[in-house]
């Protein structure tokens, strides 16, 4: 999923006629219930975590702020979210912009399946992602025991290690980066270019002196994105960490709470708060390095000449390639073969092959059928949900600016931007007693998760949106207006069927991201509202790799079939709204 | 038309908080805490419900040990949840028989039951009978056959055992030797100083020593001989110095909300379908003539390590604190 934290643009478009600012009695309601929408999704849960902090009991009090700063198991879960935060940012940031430039500046061939390939790892869950990597390494590895070059018994699992967590952020998140320094690349003026080249520099110095300077708010803004992705990252650290008894804050948080349940949560609002900080950090540090120049681009113009890399070609194709195998092929290989493999350890042949874990995990387990149910059931609930609210809403923010719609825009941003057990925190805090007024109790049932989603998605379908709108000239809508159609009226068909495409491939990205999410739910989940992603995590914790490997296949397979669906929505998209498309 | 939509799109809160009410509104539930391993866990629960339609149960899955922390965190809350508990074995059970947590059961049929299988109370009922042993990935090098060998330091590095702080056979084992002269805490200090690996329950043992990563570990029995049995590469020993044995027991907790639906769980446990489920799953029942798993021989000779409950109760706490300081975590 494309996760930049887009600022909207304002459009150029002109002021409407006077007396078209006449607002309609259908039209505040739709504004009252948009801003209601806003509040119940990102700022209550916000700031009830904060009053969790500060007044917790509804007094004033530093006492769990105290209690949190002198527990060494903080500051050491602390110091790991930054080694493997930017490690795993570091990595990401080099193989994306490699890559990207790559892709964007040489005449290499097979560019659309070659990047339809390298995101594919991003549209995958983090802990699919860690499970698949952890199958080709270790003694017991199917792929290795098949080729017969399995490391002998007693050795460890090299990932298991903060290095390993690190690899996987890399790869988990590289695409991200090459996403955004691509959309950068494709606005490069050629003019610039060519007046290097033809000064007389080399392609390296071109490359180094003109194309990298112009890039650096694309790989900063990239940058902090992906640092906040790997610090609020739970999937990868929880399988590759817990195992090395290396815990990152979203690990001790999730330890925490599922040892001692709810009595610790000042406890752990502390601790969320804290990765919020450091998330935050990152953002505001690359506000302020992307401030101290002016990085502007005066022209659009046509893209760059290719530069030709001659007999390096096939070379540079080659491991271009070969990147591809290593992340997707291998990994979704050796996740592929532990899934029919019949029992730990048992080496792989066409006899012992066997498809049991997947019919186990289909029929036989009652967590797992229930979690299949939850799981498709949360996502398409959230993505209705939110294509629904993201048209009334994309159409406040991108055809009626105003200091209102833009701060509207920024707090629905917050519950993603943030690491995703903040908002889980936030609530637990909010639902664990029942909701006042009309006492309703959700915590402990699926409703709370797909609460939860819903303010964590919604901007993946709010963004698109957004963007989509900025392409719709807006004179049918005022030709509507004036021909005397009310707000409910041209919403419903003017509106909705111009920015449908957009606001469904949005509600698409979302089905994807909260079909196997683990972060969110791992915190509040309770039995009969389990999901995939609890259901692997529980199936790896236990030792039941191949049911967890089963199910992940599933999940894998589902998503290619869903990113399928979108591509045929594709020509009726804005470029970038399917991230997988070049 | 227009007027249709907008009361569409105000009905959709509604819509919301309906089907939440219909879902908060069940039939009988109990809230069952159990160590069961997740499938097998699951698979009692399926059996339990087609026994006795009615009853949904909802289910919370750890280790003893670390379904012992979350009582006691929601003890000091004032508000334990679960109505069942299915935990590892009897000190657990008396730890909170003694604060009082547990509800005496009269009129459980006990009939078939050895009454060391029982608390004499009948507060707590033991389903199986559980050892730990020793099991070793049989492309290993060596074939250990007493509980010293892993002491041996040709065996550094390559150890792996179920974490007491969190399994509750493991805590009882841990408790049960250290009282004993002939292993006591040197046992687990050796244990240490070959780099065993102490990682979170019995199903993480048997992944790590079939998988090879650590070829030779201790765990229950079942685990072993039932993957054993699916073909894994692995062996199990019943150690002839003696193993010690847990019993799975099931409880009431004195606070359950539904104690009629809790009864007809425990009754469920320790009925003959009960009992042949356990078998099924490859555990040893405790009701004798229910049968035995395929993997023990009528004629197999396991020696049980007498093991004092009253004692380990004393010392279980202060054992688990020292464990955790030994072996960190």
């Amino acid at each position: 999923m494309a996760v930049s934290i887009s600022r909207v643009q304002a459009s150029p478009e002109l002021p409407a006629p006077a007396s078209l600012k006449k607002s309609l009695p259908s039209e505040w309601m739709l504004t009252g219930f948009v801003v209601a929408i806003v509040v119940v999704l990102s700022i209550l849960p916000m700031l009830r975590l904060i009053q969790e902090i500060i007044a917790p009991g509804g007094k004033l009090s530093t006492a769990a702020i105290e209690a949190g700063l002198a527990n060494p198991a903080t500051w050491t879960a602390t110091w790991h979210s930054l080694v493997v935060g930017f490690g795993g940012t570091a990595l990401a940031v080099f193989f994306g912009t490699t890559i990207a430039i790559l892709v964007s500046l040489t005449d290499v061939r097979g560019r659309s399946a070659f990047v339809l390939c390298y995101v594919t790892p991003l549209m995958i869950a983090p802990q699919v992602t860690a499970l698949a990597w952890l199958q080709l390494f270790g003694p017991a590895s199917p792929l290795l025991k098949l080729l017969g070059i399995a490391p002998p018994l007693g050795s460890r699992n090299p990932l298991y290690s903060p290095e390993g967590i690190i690899l996987l952020l890399g790869v988990q998140y590289g695409p991200l980066v090459f996403l955004m320094v691509r959309a950068g690349l494709r606005k490069l003026p050629r003019e610039l270019i060519e007046a290097a080249l033809a000064g007389g520099a080399s392609r390296w110095t071109t490359l180094r002196t003109v194309i990298l300077p112009l890039m650096t708010p694309a790989i900063i803004g990239a940058s902090a994105l992906v640092f906040v992705s790997c610090v609020g990252n739970f999937g990868i650290p929880a399988f590759l960490g817990i195992p090395a008894n290396y815990l990152v804050l979203p690990t001790l948080i999730y330890q925490r709470l599922a040892g001692a349940g709810p009595s610790v949560l000042a406890e752990v609002a502390f601790l969320s708060v804290l990765i919020g900080l450091i998330a935050m950090a990152g953002i505001v540090a690359q506000d302020i390095i992307s401030r101290r120049r002016d990085y502007r681009i005066t022209s659009t113009s046509l893209p760059a000449e290719p530069f030709e890399l001659g007999r390096y070609r096939i070379l540079t194709e080659v491991i271009m390639w070969a990147v591809v195998v290593i992340i997707l092929v291998l990994p979704l290989l050796g996740l592929f073969l532990t899934s029919i493999v019949p029992g730990y350890g048992i080496p792989l042949s066409a006899k012992t092959a066997t498809l049991s874990n997947y019919s186990f995990v289909l029929f036989d387990h009652a967590g797992a059928k229930s979690a299949f149910f939850n799981s498709s059931l949360l996502s398409v609930g959230a993505a209705v949900f939110a294509v629904l609210i993201a048209v009334p809403l994309g159409y406040f923010i991108a055809w009626r600016m105003s200091w209102w719609t833009k701060f509207l825009n920024l707090t629905i941003e917050l519950p993603y931007a943030l690491p995703g057990v903040v908002l889980a925190i936030a609530a637990l805090l909010l639902f664990l007693k029942p909701i006042p007024v009309i006492n309703l109790h959700i915590y402990n049932t699926v409703w709370i998760i797909l609460y939860a989603y819903l303010a964590r998605f919604m901007v993946l379908a709010l963004r698109p949106t957004v963007s989509g709108f900025h392409q719709i000239d807006r004179s049918l809508e005022e030709a509507a207006q004036v021909a005397g159609a009310g707000f409910f009226m041209r919403l419903r068909t003017i509106i909705f069927p111009l920015v449908a495409p957009v606001a469904v491939a949005g509600g698409l990205l979302i089905f994807m991201t909260a079909l196997s999410e683990l972060t969110v739910s791992a915190l509040l989940w309770s039995s009969g509202s389990e999901t995939i992603g609890v259901v692997i995590f529980s199936f790896e914790q236990g030792g039941d790799s191949s049911y967890a490997a089963a199910i992940s296949m599933i999940t894998v397979v589902l998503t290619f079939l869903v990113m399928l669906a979108s591509n045929l929505l594709a020509p009726h998209l804005p470029n970038g709204v399917l991230p997988w498309r070049d | 038309m227009s007027r249709r939509f907008s009361m569409g799109l105000k009905l959709i809160p509604f819509a919301f908080a309906a089907s939440m009410i219909a879902s908060a509104a069940q039939a009988e539930t109990i809230m069952l805490y159990t160590s069961q391993p997740e499938a097998d866990a699951s698979k009692t629960i399926e059996e339990f419900r087609k026994a006795n339609p009615g009853i949904d149960v909802q289910v919370y899955r750890s280790g003893t040990s670390d379904i012992l922390s979350k009582l006691a965190a929601e003890f000091a809350a004032g508000a334990p949840q679960p109505d069942v508990l299915f935990i590892a074995d009897a000190v657990s059970m008396e730890l909170l028989k003694k604060d009082g947590r547990l509800a005496a059961y009269k009129e459980a049929n006990t009939t078939g039951f050895s009454p060391e299988a029982y608390d004499a109370d009948k507060t707590y009922f033991g389903s199986k009978l559980i050892t730990t042993g020793i099991a070793y990935n049989t492309g290993a090098p060596k074939k250990p056959q007493h509980w010293q060998d892993l002491a041996d330091s040709s065996y550094k590095g390559m150890i792996v055992m179920p974490s007491p702080l969190y399994s509750g056979a493991a805590a009882y084992m841990l408790s049960g030797f250290a009282a004993k002269p002939e292993y006591g805490w040197g046992y687990f200090e050796k244990l240490k100083a070959n780099d065993t690996l102490a990682v979170r329950g019995n199903g993480a043992v048997l992944k790590s020593v079939a998988s090879g990563e650590k070829p030779y570990g201790i765990l229950v029995d079942f685990m072993a001989l039932n993957a054993k049995a699916k073909g894994s590469p692995i062996e199990f020993v019943f150690p002839e110095e003696g193993v010690p044995a847990v019993t799975e027991p099931v409880a009431i907790m004195s606070t359950a909300k539904n104690p009629a639906g809790a009864k007809k769980f425990i009754d469920f446990i320790l009925s003959d379908a009960g009992q042949k489920l356990a078998l099924s799953q490859g555990y040893l029942p405790a009701k004798e003539n229910v049968g035995r798993p395929s993997w023990l021989p009528q004629d197999a000779k396991i020696k049980i390590m007498p093991i004092d409950i009253k004692a380990v109760l004393q010392r279980t706490e202060e054992d688990k604190k020292k464990f955790s300081d030994l072996f960190g975590g």
